[in-house]
């Protein structure tokens, strides 16, 4: 009966414009609409998909402004068991090495836990270090990029893929596994599940209760800090060249000018 | 009164709308084709949206119909959510004619359970000979009564509160397809939202719908009557349609563009569970009867 926690994050929608807010260059999170990341769903779909085959608990785990408990309720609505939210003014600005940080001390406060689930990368950041940070701090193995997982008994195998080719891992539990797009088909919340999710049990965590000091964390403590930013230019126009019987030794020439052949 | 969403309809909403927008099923139904539209209606009776009526409140029941309506799911949604629930005996689709004003039973060569109301008494009932709708997706039958059920109190006035809101999600999408065509569709160098012509008529519609959707939610709490719904959202739907209609020009007109199932459906359900004038006399009813509940 594996005790699981599955990491979520509250991104702004990717069919939203996201922009960086102009004071601190931090992600203007009050511009856009703000969603479950959609790869949380699968993190949370395979924990709940584990938890039907052998029983167990699944509780969410994220660490985000006060709004990201719709983030929460969405996960809890798919059926998950409980939450954690760690929600605190200063950790505003935090990077990745204090995000694994403050996850990992969170972690702490569920008990007896098997199995951590987080998606690869989110969407917003885009990061993708939060699973390995997060298993060096507590000491655990590393299961990550998973487009198959199983549970069995006290070991945990998984199918890892990335551009680089498929690779077949196996880790005693306790284990922190990450999975990408290919793990499975998250499921609609329920209208009753919907419901259900009202009465689940959220704690909310700020960092004095995780034993951090605000000194530690934010955006003044971070290990880099965005200075500048600018959209990204518009993509310039092609050259177009009409053939006139030579369009083959034309583009054999711009070829060549690139260094290609 | 306070008429927003909790957090778990707009949630409701928001799943539905995310598993409608996927479900391209319309025109193979009309066609005759239902098992892609029944899968999606076994999707919905999976997540517990067609037991709403019972598991939920009503305004949980117009939250569902305003996205069957928005993104024009055929079927007997009325019936099935709205009128019958209790009555399905674990069938995925039900449907029912309530003579008057619902004449005929819709889709019941493919509801596994066909009824009539006569007189608020339930009866199984036999389809008979299939009549033509303006609306492809609308199959509609005659329906004699064959066993008695029992008794079966306010089913019409559900229908029409389903109706009302079907019929509002159904104008919320032709307007916001119009808004987006009238964006793109450029004439004299422009789009043709830009001119005041078209956009004032689409504010119009738009102001129209608003002022429909409190009464439709008002109604689902009591607070107006069904009537007063239907008509306020079967007006505001119409218009809509009518004004999608003319801003898309002769491509709204063809049967290929997608346009067609919003614009046939609310053709159909301006009129269907009691006309505006049967639905204006029952307004009147309530407003000249000695003080009492609706």
């Amino acid at each position: 009966m594996p005790n699981i926690v599955v990491l979520v994050k509250q991104v702004p929608d990717t069919y939203s414009e996201r922009k960086l807010a102009s004071a601190d260059h931090t992600l203007d999170r009050a511009s856009a609409d703000a969603v479950l990341d959609e790869i949380n769903e699968r993190a949370v779909e395979e924990a709940l998909q584990i938890k039907e085959a052998q029983g167990g608990e699944v509780t969410v785990l994220t660490v985000g402004p006060e709004r990201a408990t719709d983030a929460i309720r969405k996960a809890l609505s798919m059926g998950a068991d409980k939450a954690v939210h760690v929600s605190d003014e200063s950790l505003h600005g935090a990077d990745i090495i204090q995000t694994a940080k403050v996850l990992a001390k969170a972690i702490g406060t569920v008990e007896g836990y098997d199995l951590i689930i987080a998606g690869n990368e989110s969407t917003d950041g885009v990061g993708g270090a939060i699973p390995a940070m997060l298993a060096e701090l507590l000491g655990l193995p590393q299961l990550t990029h998973a487009r198959k997982v199983e549970i069995d008994g006290t070991s945990v195998k998984v199918e890892r893929e990335t551009d680089a080719g498929r690779t077949f891992l196996e880790a005693a539990l306790p284990a922190v596994i990450s999975v990408g797009e290919k793990i499975n088909d998250p499921r609609y919340p329920s209208f009753k599940g919907i419901m259900a999710a009202k009465k689940k049990p959220v704690t909310t965590l700020t960092i004095a209760d995780l034993g951090i000091d605000a000194s530690e964390v934010g955006l003044a403590n971070a290990a880099s800090q965005v200075l500048e930013s600018a959209p990204k230019p518009p993509r310039a126009a092609g050259q177009q060249i009409t053939d006139e019987g030579d369009g083959g030794s034309k583009i054999a020439e711009y070829l060549v000018s690139q260094k290609l052949i | 009164m306070k008429f927003a969403l909790s957090p778990e309809q707009a949630q409701f909403a928001d799943t539905l709308d995310a598993l409608l927008a996927k479900s391209d099923v319309a025109r193979a139904w009309a066609a005759g084709d239902h098992e892609p539209g029944l899968a999606v209606w076994r999707h919905l009776a999976d997540l517990g949206v067609t037991s709403v009526a019972q598991d939920g409140e009503p305004v949980d029941l117009v939250v569902a119909m305003e996205a069957v309506g928005f993104h024009a799911l055929p079927g007997p949604a009325i019936e099935t959510l709205a009128v019958l629930p209790g009555h399905t005996d674990g069938a995925l689709l039900a449907t029912v004619a309530i003579p008057p004003h619902v004449p005929y039973a819709v889709d019941a060569h493919v509801a596994e359970r066909v009824f009539v109301l006569r007189n608020g008494v339930l009866f199984t009932g036999t389809p008979g000979q299939r009549i033509s709708s303006v609306d492809p997706c609308r199959a509609l039958f005659e329906v004699t009564p064959a066993t008695e059920v029992g008794p079966l109190d306010g089913a019409f006035d559900r229908g029409v509160l389903a109706c009302s809101a079907q019929l509002l999600g159904a104008g919320r999408a032709l307007l916001a397809r119009s808004v987006d065509y009238v964006k793109q569709r450029t004439q004299f160098g422009k789009p043709i939202g830009s001119f005041q012509a078209v956009k004032h008529q689409l504010a119009s519609v738009h102001v129209g719908l608003e002022l429909a959707r409190p009464v439709v939610y008002g109604a689902a709490l009591n607070a107006v009557p069904v009537s007063a719904a239907k008509i306020a959202a079967g007006d505001a739907a119409y218009r809509a349609a009518r004004t999608a209609l003319q801003v898309h020009g002769a491509i709204g007109y063809t049967v290929e563009n997608d346009l067609s199932l919003w614009l046939s459906k609310v053709r159909a359900l301006h009129t269907a569970w009691g006309t505006g004038s049967v639905h204006r006399a029952r307004v009147m009813a309530t407003l000249t009867r000695p003080a009492g509940p609706h």
